[in-house]
């Protein structure tokens, strides 16, 4: 059955109530936040039960969700670092301090620490070019700002994280 | 030139279609209102490269290779008057930048040039860009040879990269996407063509873009991947080598192959194919087939085949094949002879046999073939059956489609019937014409007990209970004149409802009809009662005798029309007559394997030392094995010979391969049976068999090989020597056939029986109805080891609440009690299915001719 609307069946009939019948297909997006809320990543099982939701194929919805760098389709760390390298923070330091914070986690942009709690990306400008380093985090309560950073502050932070029990926490 | 091309673009255009006068590369042409630029330059024979335009799908300006300049006259504001220049042609102004020549549509005046140093210079930057990602491994790729990309770099590509050869784009290169396809990441130049044609053409969206950029690559998610039956279409189309089947990959370089011209006969729409083989030191020096391709006949198949078409065909070139004649020794086992004897002694005994002599043939078989065994039965006053379980084959040469029907030209005005029928597992090729007929406008009327791919396409679904097929098509008439004699039950129940009425007014009032009459859990009696009712129906509302009109049965076979044009008949018990006969010839039919009942019955034939039995056979069948002689033939890629497709076009197949030695055609070994009963046959040269046809056959009196050879000019023009446009498919240079004029059509007024309409059988328990599976596990499909993950198992489909009370769960193996027999079985589990009835695919190995009670057991 659809496991999906199972769990969330009031809130998924609240976001299908905006659209028309023949436009059911727009609620995708919804969708797919719906998902991610539930483990921070949408899983196969998810992809089939919105396409079934909104009439299309699971392949289609996968597309979709490939498309946005900000949907994850495979299960990452809790919190999600995301250092701005950008050209103006690159000239307060941003690559050195990237660099170290890779040695320091052990883990390359893109990785994901072995606890499972940090998965570390370099991105574009985040707005705050005058406070770098900086990076944002990204965790299930949403985003917050880092900024003035040194590689000791974050793993400071990081620590803590770790403190509080990691993945399951 | 330019005089003739622009008479045959205004042979092409509909009567009503503006032309609109235009130039390119400074030829005049004349094309229809709403051409885009590049398939009017195609008229002309001027090529502007394209990737992502195909002229079968709508155009989306991804790629940017078809950049032209477009000028437009100038006119003047004030007078409205063309501007013209000093020496009096008319002013035109140039747009600031390149235009798209895939997006642009024709205007009066244009001017278009594709030769300009801009224009070269767009080719060549567009070509730089795909190059940065693209790994130009053209000497391992398959594409290699007829690839778009590897021509137009060589025609107008950079020499030498501005990028660092250290940093290229990398990605994976085999990517299945499923175990028939297979991705090349990075030779995918993201042109989209493979996912719109999964999606728009043929309404299967189970491949998709994920990701962006450089990351951009081919997904599915369907179970199992890339689940589609039009798959192998994608890797004809894609410009590149990014799509290729696990069947061809690796296999061989295009120029190495030779290509003969085939049809194919896995089900009665017979697409024209291309059989492309290469003698090779791997298969010891033997010339061997290495992949089946598209050729394009827009009256048929367009530039399109089904999967099962595509790959199921290696059953022609399996060790099992018999090569040698064998007789039944005194020891009672099968001992391989010469001809001579094996020939004489079945003479021998059909003579004996005389009007004991009971023929079945199968409809795979060449019209040659069926003629030729028809005539040695008659010749002896025995009976010629053929295995088929559908009736109406006389019907269809009565008030089939006319002559010069196309499904293509339906649309607007026009209405479809489709009944009794999961058209695309029956004859994919039929599924996708309708639904493009459909999209184009036609009225489309789908009446079956569940739904199908179809249902999502109808403008009326009738819903009716599996048995009541006339009944149906009967309410539908009696909505149009109310005098239809002998109402059933069943009838007036299905007549209520406002769907029904609409329905039949969309039918009667339509410009053209056609109705099409499958095989959904019908036997033979009941698809008797339903073709005399569709003919009822097509009769009442004068849509019979013209083009585009009539009736088409989506036959269980390929040429079960020619089966039935040459005089062969379908028993209404066949155990029966095999037991009555003396002596029993029966040629690609395996009645022994196919039916428990059928097999007792040829036991008892052989058992009987008085009764004698000849199997005619590519394989040692069931039956095979019970005969007292067996005679090997050749499969239809050895030699030639016509099919007669469901709209009665008769198309000519042709050798591909040699066939082993010693072993001749159906039609050749009839003839020598017929030698020796005196009986004059052709049997040397398939045309000649043909002209006897012709003599013989009335319908065909006008049907010749030279005639079905004739080729047409066909739009889209598909391919050219060095520039991709329409794909891979082979363009037509072998014939479109001949299709024949029903009586109806030749003046005659038929003869029609009002059809014998039955209410629903009545049942305590569960009914088991057939159904049609496109991957069955029948002779010729086995043998292709790529789609035996894919083939349906020995099966049964429960509606879901039978399932619950029987507490049975998906997938479970369940034992299937069926007409005296028990089989094991997996229990599928389909929404569709209607309560009360159990789906039980054919030829996956429960035998089933028409509705049965059956006990399912947990
Ligand atoms: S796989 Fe081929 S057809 Fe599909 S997008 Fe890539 S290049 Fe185009
Ligand atoms: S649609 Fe029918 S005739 Fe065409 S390729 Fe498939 S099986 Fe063969
Ligand atoms: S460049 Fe890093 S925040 Fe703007
Ligand atoms: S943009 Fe015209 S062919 Fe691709």
């Amino acid at each position: 059955m659809n496991a999906l609307r199972e769990s969330y069946g009031q809130e998924i009939d609240q976001i299908l109530a905006k659209y028309p019948d023949d436009e059911k297909r727009s609620a995708v997006m919804p969708l797919l936040f719906v998902a991610m809320r539930k483990d921070g990543y949408v899983n196969k099982q998810d992809l089939e039960d919105i396409g079934e939701i909104i009439g299309r194929s699971s392949t289609d919805v996968a597309s979709i969700l490939g498309f946005y760098t900000l949907f994850h389709d495979k299960p990452e760390g809790k919190y999600r670092i995301q250092v701005c390298n950008d050209l103006p923070c690159a000239l307060r330091g941003a690559d050195e301090y990237l660099d170290n914070l890779c040695d320091n986690l052990g883990i390359r942009p893109g990785e994901t620490t072995e606890d499972g709690v940090v998965t570390l990306e370099a991105v574009m400008c985040l707005a705050a070019c005058d406070k770098a380093p900086m990076f944002q985090v990204q965790d299930y309560n949403g985003v917050a700002y880092h900024e003035n950073q040194t590689v000791e502050s974050t793993m400071q932070l990081v620590e803590s994280w770790r403190a509080e029990g990691g993945k399951d926490a | 030139m330019t005089e003739a091309v622009e008479n045959q673009v205004e042979e092409q255009a509909q009567p009503e279609e503006k032309l609109v006068t235009l130039t390119i590369d400074n030829i005049e042409v004349s094309v229809p209102e709403g051409t885009v630029l590049v398939d009017a330059a195609k008229k002309i024979g001027v090529d502007i490269p394209v990737f992502c335009y195909h002229p079968k799908m709508e155009p989306v300006g991804m790629c940017r290779m078809c950049l032209v300049e477009v000028g437009r006259p100038v006119f003047d504001r004030a007078t409205g008057e063309p501007v013209l220049e000093e020496d009096g042609s008319p002013k035109i102004q140039f747009g600031p930048k390149l235009d798209t020549g895939c997006t642009v549509e024709v205007s009066e005046g244009m001017v278009v040039r594709g030769y300009t140093e801009e224009v070269v210079d767009a080719r060549k930057e567009v070509l730089e860009f795909l190059l940065t990602s693209h790994p130009l491994d053209c000497p391992i790729c398959d594409k290699g040879g007829e690839c778009p990309l590897q021509n137009l770099t060589m025609r107008y590509g950079p020499g030498t990269s501005r990028f660092i050869f250290d940093e290229k784009h990398h990605a994976a290169k085999h990517v299945p996407l499923g175990e028939i396809i297979y991705l090349d990441r990075e030779r995918c130049i993201q042109c989209a063509r493979c996912t719109r044609f999964q999606d728009e053409v043929v309404d299967d969206p189970v491949i998709g873009f994920s990701q962006r950029g450089r990351s951009l690559e081919i997904v599915t998610f369907s179970d199992p991947g890339f689940d589609s039956y039009w798959s192998g279409n994608t890797t004809d189309i894609c410009p590149v080598g990014a799509l290729t089947t696990a069947d061809f990959r690796f296999g061989a370089r295009p120029w190495e192959l030779k290509a003969s011209a085939s049809v194919c006969n896995h089900c009665p729409v017979g697409c024209n194919t291309t059989v492309n083989t290469r003698r090779e030191a791997k298969s010891g020096g033997e010339l061997v087939i290495k992949r089946m391709m598209p050729r394009q006949n827009e009256y048929i198949n367009e530039i399109w085949m089904c999967d099962k078409g595509r790959f199921a065909h290696h059953y022609t070139q399996s060790e099992e094949r018999l090569t040698q004649p064998m007789v039944r020794n005194e020891v009672g086992e099968l001992e391989a002879t010469s001809w001579e004897a094996a020939l004489d002694l079945v003479a021998e005994e059909f003579k004996a046999a005389s009007d004991g002599l009971v023929t079945l043939a199968g409809a795979r078989l060449s019209n040659e073939d069926l003629f030729n065994i028809q005539q040695v039965t008659e010749k002896l006053g025995g009976k010629a059956l053929q295995n088929t379980h559908m009736a109406g084959g006389e019907l269809v040469a009565s008030v089939g489609v006319g002559q010069g029907s196309n499904l293509s030209d339906l649309g607007e005005g026009d209405a479809i019937l489709v009944v009794a029928s999961d058209l695309e597992e029956e004859a994919p090729l039929y599924w996708l014409r309708i639904k493009q007929a459909s999209e184009r406008g036609a009225t489309l009327v789908v009446a079956n007990p569940r739904d199908t791919k179809l249902s999502s396409k109808a403008n009326y679904e009738l819903r009716y209970s599996y048995g009541e097929e006339a009944a149906a098509v009967m309410a539908l008439l009696g909505s149009i004149s109310p005098k239809t004699p002998g109402e059933s039950e069943a009838v007036k129940k299905l007549s209520r409802g406002q769907e029904v009425k609409d329905a039949a007014t969309a039918i009667s009032e339509a410009n053209n009809l056609v109705v099409l009459y499958g095989n959904e859990g019908t036997g033979l009696a009941t698809s008797q009662s339903l073709a005399d009712a569709c003919a009822n129906l097509l009769v009442a509302t004068g849509h019979v005798g013209k083009a585009n009109n009539g009736l088409i049965a989506v036959w269980d076979k390929g040429n079960t029309q020619g089966a039935y044009d040459m005089g062969l008949v379908p028993s209404e018990d066949l155990a029966a007559d095999l037991m009555s006969a003396k002596a029993a010839y029966i040629v690609a039919a395996d009645p022994a394997g196919d039916d428990a009942t059928l097999a007792e019955a040829i036991k008892a034939v052989e058992e009987d030392a008085e009764k004698f039995l000849v199997v005619q056979e590519l394989f040692l069948t069931e039956s095979a094995k019970l005969a007292d002689v067996v005679l090997p033939v050749q499969a239809n890629t050895e030699r030639q010979g016509t099919y007669t497709n469901a709209e009665r076009r008769v198309q000519i197949f042709y050798p591909a391969v040699p066939a082993p030695v010693n072993v001749h055609a159906d039609y050749a070994v009839a003839a020598n049976i017929a030698e020796r009963l005196d009986l004059k046959l052709q049997k040397v040269i398939p045309a000649q068999v043909m002209a006897q046809i012709a003599e013989t056959v009335s319908d065909y009196a006008e049907v010749s090989y030279t005639k079905m050879a004739e080729v047409e000019e066909q739009w889209p023009i598909i391919s050219s020597e060095d520039v991709f446009y329409g794909g891979t498919s082979y363009e037509n240079e072998q014939g479109m056939g001949q299709q024949l004029q029903p009586a109806s059509q030749g003046g005659e007024s038929p003869a029609l029986s009002f059809a014998q309409v039955a209410d629903a059988p009545k049942v305590d328990g569960l009914l088991a109805v057939p159904v049609t599976r496109l991957y069955d596990r029948g002779s010729t499909v086995v043998p292709t080891e790529l789609l035996s993950e894919r083939l349906t198992p020995t099966s049964v489909v429960l509606s879901p609440d039978d399932a619950e009370k029987l507490s049975i769960e998906p997938d479970a193996e369940v034992t299937v009690k069926l007409n005296g027999t028990e089989t094991k079985a997996q229990a599928r589990i389909e929404a569709g299915v209607p309560q009360g009835y159990v789906l039980v695919p054919r030829s996956v190995g429960i035998a089933l001719n028409s509705p049965s009670p059956v006990e399912i057991k947990a």
